[in-house]
């Protein structure tokens, strides 16, 4: 008897500790060390002041922003726990979280908001000065509300929140120096899940966890370490042995990520790059012949065959584009493939007899006419690329010479001397048309010595409107159909050739769990990633 | 100032690399760049900068990095010197006494062998082999790493750091020395061959000493001057760092850094490293002047 009121007794605390283990005991392991690749080397950690990709892949694990954004892209909290936009748009307001230090222990407050924000971002970020442009005044009616004075309404602002993207900084340590020269551009101090540790040049950076993390029990990964290998056969080698656990932003190029993903220990992801939204076009010069003629420009639109660029160049990567505006943007309205559309099967054909209506008439030797082609200077694919863009000109007549320089040379020529005829390029329409696209295609945005604005000089009254209106519409169904009014007027005119949507694949190792959860993808704070060894 | 007039020449401007990476930019924003960099100074006035920052041996600022252009100089310098150390002492090692042996059976299947192993090494790209070490000995066989100086997920201490060091020195340095060993065999075995017709060496075989001390003592003193004199030169070369192997295996040398700075148009760092290796090469001249004499007495100093 006595017995069996023991064994009742035993049952039932096994059965109450299965049932609570689940609740008590945690769902990810804590632990482990994730490797990532990142390529090339940053030059510096300051992404206040560069946007450019491998600073974001680092800096963003030190660095918060006010929000975050689900797959949706819609915007989901951060350092600040809620917001509201007025009913006009031009006041927003943020409430803050309460408990969050940076890394040396000081509070993170509204004060760090305001200045990071008027004094940092405004002055010295790349878009800052775009994206705050109608950011006046900001007020801090007490430590954890901030609120945004707009002049007129910014839409496009409430999506370049991220971290990446506008990161939060220490107030307390970049004050009263000058932040270009700051010395925290090599050794960042922010509010993120890892801290900054050492950055050994030409091998590696360290983060280790924060245990002060805001977000109690996060991060789960004890050591981040980012390391710089130039060589990309040598990257390819180094995750085969396990070195190195995650490369993405083609650190492992498209044609090795084939190889790795046939390997058990490999997972690969295109997604978490939907707020980069790259593009693979064709710009043309439209002040100098022949591109100069609208006819010429959509013979070479037809002449491109997307599938087989995509197959043979991006071994299978890619998505074909149909225009200005990524279809990343579809969660938002903003994209349309109701639009003229040149990737049709009798391409060559079309082309052919617009170019012969153009008045460009085939020669002896079947040439109508001979260009020089720019290669984009970013490595292997661009090259396949361009052999494969004179093969397809060369079916209707148009001979191109190929041209392939360093960076600099490249960027001199296409945004400062205007010194081209058709050049292969890729642009990222980034977190928001207004931000990303429009600086393409609106005739202010033709700037001498300013790099991947409207290069080709192509504009339209019509178009400079649209984007105006857009700029400032508050109401985001009637901001989606000017941006489908957008993407048909300029499709139309063709001041550039959109060939596809580049997609860029992670490759990273099974044991880690949780690392993309976001478009912002390799941007991301990385404080749920978790490894199961 | 040769370098520093040859290198404005290139087209575009560190600027404009800054923003081209960041993948867009305001023109306020490169406005403030090119005034940060002193771009938006005359050439002249630029120059006349450059020259007085020399003269006060302070080789300047690189706005890329952030940093002091000597900083970022000594933290490469290390291991530079470690690896181009250890390659000069294994070329020059192995050639010399692959030399020897090819020349002391000249005609044989070994003298053969020997002379095709140098040919094979001398005409490989370096790329490609240290790339078939890696496939072969960390994928293939895992008895190595397959790039950078160190574990960086382990961060070892002390002692155990010097020996992760040496595990990961090992490819690299048996990459680079292929290429110079073949040639220090060649050259040692040519000027062996040389010296063996030479009268002395009648003279001492008249005298009746051994062919093995004939061939230790005076032969090889006599043969190894030029692959001394070889090697000098080489070794200023060797320490601009070598591109190739570096960014191969991820070593954090000179040359991949002046490979960078070049197209990030960074011309502080890159007249920096240039002046370095230019002052090195100086150095190590004298220094091989002063090897002459002491294997050599007629030479005087």
């Amino acid at each position: 008897m006595r017995r069996a009121r023991f064994v009742r007794v035993a049952l039932l605390a096994a059965l109450t500790g299965v049932l609570c283990l689940p609740m008590t005991a945690p769902a990810q392991k804590r632990g482990g060390t994730l490797v990532m690749l990142v390529q090339p080397e940053p030059p510096t950690l300051a992404s206040y002041i560069s946007t450019s990709g491998p600073i974001g892949q680092v800096a963003t694990k030190v660095y918060e922003g006010l929000l975050e954004y689900d797959f949706n892209l819609k915007p989901i909290p951060s350092l600040a726990e809620s917001w509201k936009v007025s009913a006009d748009g031009k006041t927003i307001t943020f409430v803050l979280q309460k408990g969050v230090r940076f890394h040396d222990g000081k509070p993170f407050t509204s004060a760090d908001v305001k200045f990071s924000v008027l004094e940092v971002l405004k002055k010295v970020h790349p878009r800052g000065a775009a994206t705050f442009r109608e950011v006046t005044e900001i007020d801090t009616p007490d430590e954890h509300t901030v609120v945004f004075k707009l002049t007129t309404p910014a839409p496009y602002l409430m999506m370049a929140l991220s971290g990446y993207e506008s990161p939060m900084l220490p107030k307390h340590l970049f004050e009263g120096s000058d932040i270009k020269t700051s010395k925290y551009a090599n050794a960042p101090v922010g509010t993120g899940p890892f801290k900054f540790v050492e950055w050994q040049r030409g091998q590696f950076m360290r983060f280790d966890r924060n245990p002060d993390y805001w977000r109690k029990g996060r991060p789960y990964l004890d050591r981040i370490v980012a390391r710089f290998i130039a060589d990309s056969a040598t990257r390819t080698a180094a995750m085969e042995k396990g070195e190195a656990h995650m490369g993405g932003f083609a650190a492992i190029p498209w044609s090795d990520v084939k190889a790795l993903a046939k390997l058990p220990q490999f997972e690969t992801t295109t997604r978490g790059y939907e707020m980069s939204s790259p593009i693979v076009q064709l710009d043309f010069n439209t002040r100098r012949p022949p591109f100069d003629n609208l006819k010429v420009r959509q013979a070479v639109a037809y002449a491109i065959n997307r599938k087989f660029v995509i197959d043979n160049v991006w071994f299978g990567w890619g998505k074909p584009a149909t225009g200005p505006i990524s279809s990343n943007f579809a969660p938002l309205g903003f994209y349309t493939n109701e639009v003229k559309s040149y990737n049709v099967p009798n391409g060559v054909e079309v082309a052919n007899k617009l170019l012969d209506e153009a008045g460009l008439k085939r020669g002896p030797d079947g040439v109508r006419a001979e260009i020089v082609h720019d290669q984009t200077p970013y490595g292997e694919e661009w090259q396949r690329y361009g052999e494969y863009v004179q093969q397809a000109l060369a079916e209707i007549g148009i001979k191109a010479t190929l041209r392939y320089e360093d960076v600099p040379t490249w960027l001199k020529r296409l945004y400062t001397d205007y010194d081209f005829q058709l050049s292969s390029n890729w642009i990222q329409g980034l977190a928001d048309p207004v931000i990303g696209v429009h600086r393409l295609y609106h005739s202010k945005q033709i700037r001498p010595g300013t790099v991947f604005v409207n290069e080709t000089g192509w504009s339209s009254p019509k178009a400079d409107e649209l984007m105006d209106q857009a700029t400032v519409e508050v109401n985001p169904r009637k901001r989606a159909a000017l941006y489908k009014e957008l993407q048909k007027i300029v499709v139309e005119g063709s001041p550039l050739v959109w060939v596809h949507e580049l997609q860029f694949v992670t490759v990273y190792n099974k044991q880690f769990k949780d690392v993309i959860v976001s478009p912002l993808g390799l941007y991301a704070s990385f404080d749920r990633a978790h490894s199961d060894k | 100032m040769l370098n520093f007039l040859l290198l404005r020449l290139a087209p575009g401007d560190a600027a404009s690399v800054l923003a081209g990476e960041a993948g867009s930019a305001t023109p306020e924003y490169m406005a403030q760049l090119r005034q940060r960099f002193g771009l938006d100074q005359p050439v002249l006035v630029q120059l006349a900068l450059y020259m007085k920052n020399m003269v006060a041996l302070d080789l300047g600022f690189s706005f890329r990095y952030n940093m002091p252009v000597l900083t970022l100089i000594l933290n490469r310098l290390g291991p530079t010197l470690l690896l181009m150390g250890v390659t000069l002492v294994l070329s020059v090692g192995a050639g010399v006494t692959l030399g020897i042996l090819a020349a002391s059976r000249a005609g044989s299947w070994r003298d053969t062998l020997i002379s095709i192993l140098a040919l094979v090494s001398y005409a490989t790209p370096l790329f490609w082999i240290g790339l078939m070490l890696v496939v072969v000995f960390s994928l293939k066989l895992d008895w190595l790493p397959t790039s950078g100086m160190e574990t960086v997920a382990a961060f070892h201490e002390g002692w155990s750091r010097v020996l992760d060091i040496a595990r990961h020195l090992i490819l690299p340095a048996v990459t680079l020395s292929l290429f110079y060993m073949a040639l220090y065999t060649r050259l040692m075995r040519a000027a062996m061959l040389e010296q063996a017709g030479m009268d002395y060496v009648t003279t001492a075989r008249a005298k009746g000493v051994s062919e093995g001390r004939i061939t230790l003592a005076h032969v090889v003193r006599n043969a190894v001057l030029p692959v001394v004199t070889v090697a000098g030169v080489q070794l200023g070369g060797l320490l601009g760092g070598s591109i190739v192997v570096e960014s191969v295996f991820a070593w954090p040398g000179l040359g991949f850094l002046a490979f960078q700075a070049l197209f990030a148009r960074d011309f502080n760092l890159l007249l920096g490293i240039f002046f370095l290796s230019a002052s090195l090469v100086v150095v190590v001249n004298l220094g091989v002047d002063l090897l002459y004499t002491f294997l050599d007495p007629r030479i005087q100093v």
